[in-house]
């Protein structure tokens, strides 16, 4: 009997607005920390001289850097939104399926705005 | 731990093909999951062409239909047919749900039939349910008191009795607990959603004196924190209850007491 199967799972199960954050608040999770880390290097890396800031101009000014840059302000607003929402959900509320799924749907947008208005705002200022 | 893809001995192969003998116009084609035990063969999915005009609205109507007109070696759990049992649970249209609750119109397209997901398969649609049960037993669903009560019940007033409203009507059926992904990834150790309800359905019963007890046994990194408020559970359970938010009501329990 060891060999009976395993039944299908993530293969067939659809995916919900919840589900779908869910994973996405673990991934950014990850990717913020990555990207913090490249922060703090290239940081450090200027302090060895005028160099490596030039370096660092022209991969922000690059089309992988501002690719790297919208995913960062994007990275981030999810996680920070994602956030607030579990932080009320640890409050208690916010557990019913149709407030969950409106936030699910609060922070998929927010995010987006919040990344379009902060890269917009960068276009601004260089 | 994490595996996304089936182990070697579940891939699924392409089944057969039954072909409509009735001639009937309204056809609707279901795929169903197929496991035989004793071939040794990989599951596969069958698939049946049923005439629609013959047939009542659920899901549970159209696997009886298939049952009893197209191919009796098909097996799966059902009992009451009314929604109150749990024993047809299982996975129709990517969704866990109960089969004699579900109407087959509500799914597009052809109707998709697994058995419920991450389990080991005993038969089509059977899954084994055991592992759960044993947690289902380790959070000992009963009550716990020391008041000797000869004739009479134990009391509690309708506040108190309204707390357990949304726990009560859990029927044990698995939807939730086998939606979960953090249930398939740590099902062994996380005890999962419909346990977890369960767990919260006598930690805030009035009568049940073990309260404090019960939460040092529930407060475990992987009986209870593995629930990361993915919410498949809520969204699958064929009652409406939350064992979401019993799960988070038990979190902030532990967390404030």
């Amino acid at each position: 009997m060891s060999e009976n199967p395993l039944s299908p799972h993530i293969q067939i199960y659809n995916w919900h607005i919840s589900s779908l954050v869910s994973i996405s608040h673990r991934i950014t999770g990850v990717v913020n920390i990555l990207i913090l880390s490249l922060v703090c290097i290239w940081i450090w890396s200027l302090l060895l001289g005028n160099e490596n800031y030039k370096i660092m101009f022209i991969f922000f000014n690059s089309f992988f850097g501002k690719f790297f840059i919208i995913s960062f302000i994007w990275s981030y607003s999810f996680q920070i939104l994602s956030e607030i929402r579990h932080w009320f959900w640890d409050l208690g509320y916010g557990f019913e399926l149709k407030t969950s799924k409106i936030t699910g749907v609060l922070v998929i947008l927010g995010s987006i705005l919040i990344t379009i208005i902060l890269f917009s705002i960068r276009g601004i200022l260089l | 731990m994490v595996q996304i893809n089936l182990p070697q001995n579940s891939k699924i192969k392409k089944g057969y093909y039954f072909k409509d003998k009735t001639g009937s116009k309204n056809l609707r084609k279901v795929n169903i999951y197929r496991w035989d035990p004793s071939t040794g063969e990989n599951p596969r999915i069958d698939t049946y062409e049923v005439d629609m005009d013959n047939c009542p609205s659920k899901v549970l109507d159209l696997l009886n239909k298939i049952k009893n007109e197209i191919d009796p070696s098909i097996a799966y759990r059902r009992s009451c047919a009314h929604g109150v049992c749990g024993s047809c649970a299982m996975n129709m249209d990517g969704k866990n749900g109960l089969a004699c609750t579900k109407p087959h119109s509500e799914i597009k397209g052809d109707i998709n039939i697994y058995p419920l997901p991450h389990l080991k398969v005993l038969k089509d649609l059977i899954g084994d349910l055991s592992t759960l049960y044993k947690q289902y037993e380790s959070v000992q669903p009963w009550l716990k008191t020391t008041k000797k009560s000869d004739n009479n019940e134990h009391y509690q007033t309708k506040e108190d009795r309204s707390k357990l409203d949304g726990l009560y009507e859990c029927i044990m059926c698995a939807c939730c607990s086998t939606s979960c992904p953090s249930y398939w990834w740590n099902g062994d150790k996380y005890l999962g959603p419909a346990v977890l309800l369960q767990a919260y359905r006598w930690i805030i019963d009035s009568r049940d004196e073990d309260r404090k007890e019960r939460l040092k046994k529930v407060a475990d990194e992987l009986k209870l924190y593995r629930c990361h408020t993915i919410m498949n559970c809520t969204n699958a359970c064929p009652k409406g209850l939350n064992p979401a938010k019993a799960i988070a009501e038990i979190k902030k329990m532990l967390a404030t007491s």
